[in-house]
């Protein structure tokens, strides 16, 4: 069970950067193609006329996948941010609970959102929706990707409050505790500091 | 429910919520749905999933996670040292001397990189063992740091400025470009404080280093060379309208990429750490900015910000006593919250109130980013000073203590934006294409 849903997590992320890059590429070759073409016409030859129709739309789509289906690794890595300062100074067995219940309720927004998410969906399905460019794209197909994300990120927030009221720690916690104390071990040793001062 | 109670029983929840240590951009959805459910009986879901879909699904936020890359490629590469290497030995003469990189170091940096915690880890990792063998007082070393290190967040591109721009809606490209002056403005600042400090007090200077001949200095500063190329590649592309933020972000992925393999640092791990630490934190932001959107949806739906726009109307506030009165709130605001979650409080609720107050809304993103800077270096909650307690191992209140001269410039050169709108407007008017 844990090695399936740590795979999940890891497949979501990998397809957020995949995202990523594809962003990226296509642009690029847009940008280009452009240059290509400024050049091509300056020399006065024909232009080449590479472009990516509907960039514009498809950057925009790729970009609400990358960022959903990244949700669940960047709660694990503890990437999403939060106050942590009233969870940090009261003691183990209060936090304990703290944390239970801000997972609780993070559940239930989150599976609340999926659940809407996933009815989109279908209504763009049923309704048959498409985009407004060159391309007409079935608007279901980055709105799932949109779905899965929020999907998993429910059950990487109930697999977490799960752990917690088992076990007593997130899985976050040693990497939000490692960001707020060390980034990079000292590169200032107090001999250096006492050199400094006086 | 009356109104009043209604926004009072928002904050508290809202209050509660970011205590309690709920994730920002989940408390933000949270207390969206209460203030739907409770204002009115539109259907909560369907609204969530349509505005978490149209608001994300925008080709000007692309810049975002594409500048995020692009500052994480730069920051895996050896830019560190070449920065310390090239800036070192001009700064001899000044007054100040080797203090100076740090702040000249975080002005470059910053516009290739839109955070500021990530403009201080660069700069810091190599300024700060460096300047504490050299015998300079580590409390001015890591003050300049901390200080200039908030420059990341002003100087184009700036992540918080994408924010602020795909939040109210306006062009990002323009944003960028305003703040150029005010990023110079306060690097100017800070060194013009920094060598007056080291004038009084020299005893806390260590002694001077003789000149390096021209020539090495040159040869130094060679390295510097692709750095000032991608800059003006990026941020000249933008002004002269030739590329949109996106494009040009696009472009400074691949030449980061470029120099990174040129310099010998990009291997399959450092790509890889750099693609996923982007695909992170770029979700982490865009998630923000969805619960914030709902947010404003569900704010709009409450009534409550333009009911807090009419109420300032009767009041007849002027401008100025209300930026005042923002500042002061704001500052508070950073002591508990980080840059991007004021932002998108800020955009969901006071902008009818600002613009009602004539405000250029322009001109109040790069307002905003300053007051946000301050709020990088004020404890218990900032970005800055957890990064530089990482690197020296002193406690955030100790580098706040250091940090707050240069708080004091951040107010300082605000001021100065409040009487001088200028300093902001005029570039973005000179802009070739006006988008």
């Amino acid at each position: 069970m844990r090695a399936i849903l740590d795979g999940l997590y890891r497949a979501s992320s990998a397809a957020a950067a995949v995202c990523l890059c594809m962003i990226a590429s296509l642009v690029l070759v847009q940008v280009f193609g452009r240059i290509l073409d400024g050049t091509l016409r300056a020399l006065d030859m024909p232009i080449a006329g590479i472009t990516v129709p509907s960039l514009n739309e498809i950057a925009g789509f790729l970009f609400v996948a990358a960022t959903f289906l990244a949700l669940a690794a960047t709660l694990r890595q503890a990437d999403h941010i939060r106050v942590s300062m009233l969870i940090k100074v009261v003691p183990l067995g209060v936090r304990r609970i703290l944390e239970a219940v801000v997972l609780i309720i993070a559940t239930a927004i989150a599976a609340y959102a999926a659940y809407h998410a996933v009815l989109q969906v279908v209504d763009s399905i049923q309704f048959s929706t498409v985009s407004f460019g060159v391309i007409a794209i079935p608007l279901w197909i980055p709105q799932t990707a949109l779905a899965i994300g929020l999907v998993v990120f429910a059950i990487a927030l109930a697999d977490e409050l799960i752990t917690v009221i088992t076990s007593g720690t997130p899985t976050y916690q040693a990497h939000e505790e490692a960001k707020s104390e060390i980034l990079q071990k000292p590169v200032i040793t107090p001999e250096d500091a006492e050199r400094g001062m006086s | 429910m009356g109104i009043e109670t209604l926004a009072i029983v928002l904050g508290l929840a809202m209050l509660a919520a970011l205590a309690l240590g709920l994730w920002v951009s989940l408390a933000l959805t949270a207390v969206a749905v209460l203030g739907i459910v409770i204002a009115t009986s539109v259907p909560v879901g369907t609204v969530l999933a349509t505005t978490f879909w149209g608001k994300l699904n925008s080709w000007e936020l692309t810049a975002l996670p594409m500048f995020i890359w692009m500052g994480e490629i730069l920051f895996r590469s050896k830019l560190s040292e070449d920065m310390f290497a090239g800036l070192a030995p001009w700064m001899r003469g000044l007054p100040g001397r080797l203090l100076h990189v740090n702040i000249l170091g975080c002005t470059i940096f910053a516009a290739v990189s839109g955070s500021s915690a990530a403009t201080t880890a660069t700069i810091g990792r190599m300024a700060l063992p460096e300047l504490s063998q050299r015998g300079y007082d580590p409390r001015i070393a890591i003050g300049t740091l901390a200080g200039s290190g908030t420059l990341g967040l002003l100087i184009p591109p700036s992540i918080i400025l994408i924010v602020y721009g795909a939040a109210t809606e306006q062009s990002i490209a323009r944003l960028f470009i305003a703040g150029v002056l005010p990023g110079f403005m306060l690097a100017v600042l800070f060194m013009g404080f920094t060598a007056i400090w080291a004038l009084t007090n020299k005893d806390k200077m260590p002694a001077a280093e003789p000149p390096i001949p021209l020539r090495e200095r040159m040869a130094a500063t060679r390295r510097l060379i692709p750095i000032i190329l991608l800059i003006v590649a990026v941020i000249g592309s933008i002004y002269a309208g030739l590329a949109s933020p996106t494009e040009a972000a696009a472009v400074g992925v691949f030449c980061a990429l470029i120099l990174s393999w040129l310099s010998g640092t990009l291997t399959k791990d450092s790509f890889t750490q750099a693609l996923l630490g982007a695909t992170r934190t770029s979700c982490m932001i865009a998630f923000i900015l969805a619960g914030a959107a709902f947010l404003t949806v569900a704010m709009g739906y409450t009534r409550i910000p333009r009911e807090l726009a009419s109420w300032i109307g009767v009041m007849e506030l002027s401008p100025y006593a209300l930026l005042a009165a923002l500042t002061l709130f704001f500052i508070i605001l950073g002591c508990f919250l980080d840059g991007i979650s004021i932002v998108v409080l800020t955009t969901s609720i006071i902008l009818p109130m600002v613009q009602a107050a004539g405000i250029d809304p322009i001109w109040f993103g790069i307002f905003l980013v300053l007051v946000v800077e301050m709020s990088q270096i004020t404890p218990p909650v900032g970005f800055n000073l957890f990064v530089i307690q990482g690197m020296t191992g002193r406690n955030i209140f100790q580098v706040a203590l250091y940090a707050l001269p240069f708080f004091g410039l951040l107010v300082l050169g605000t001021v100065l934006l409040v009487i001088f709108p200028e300093i902001a407007l005029w570039l973005p008017e000179t802009m070739l294409s006006n988008r």
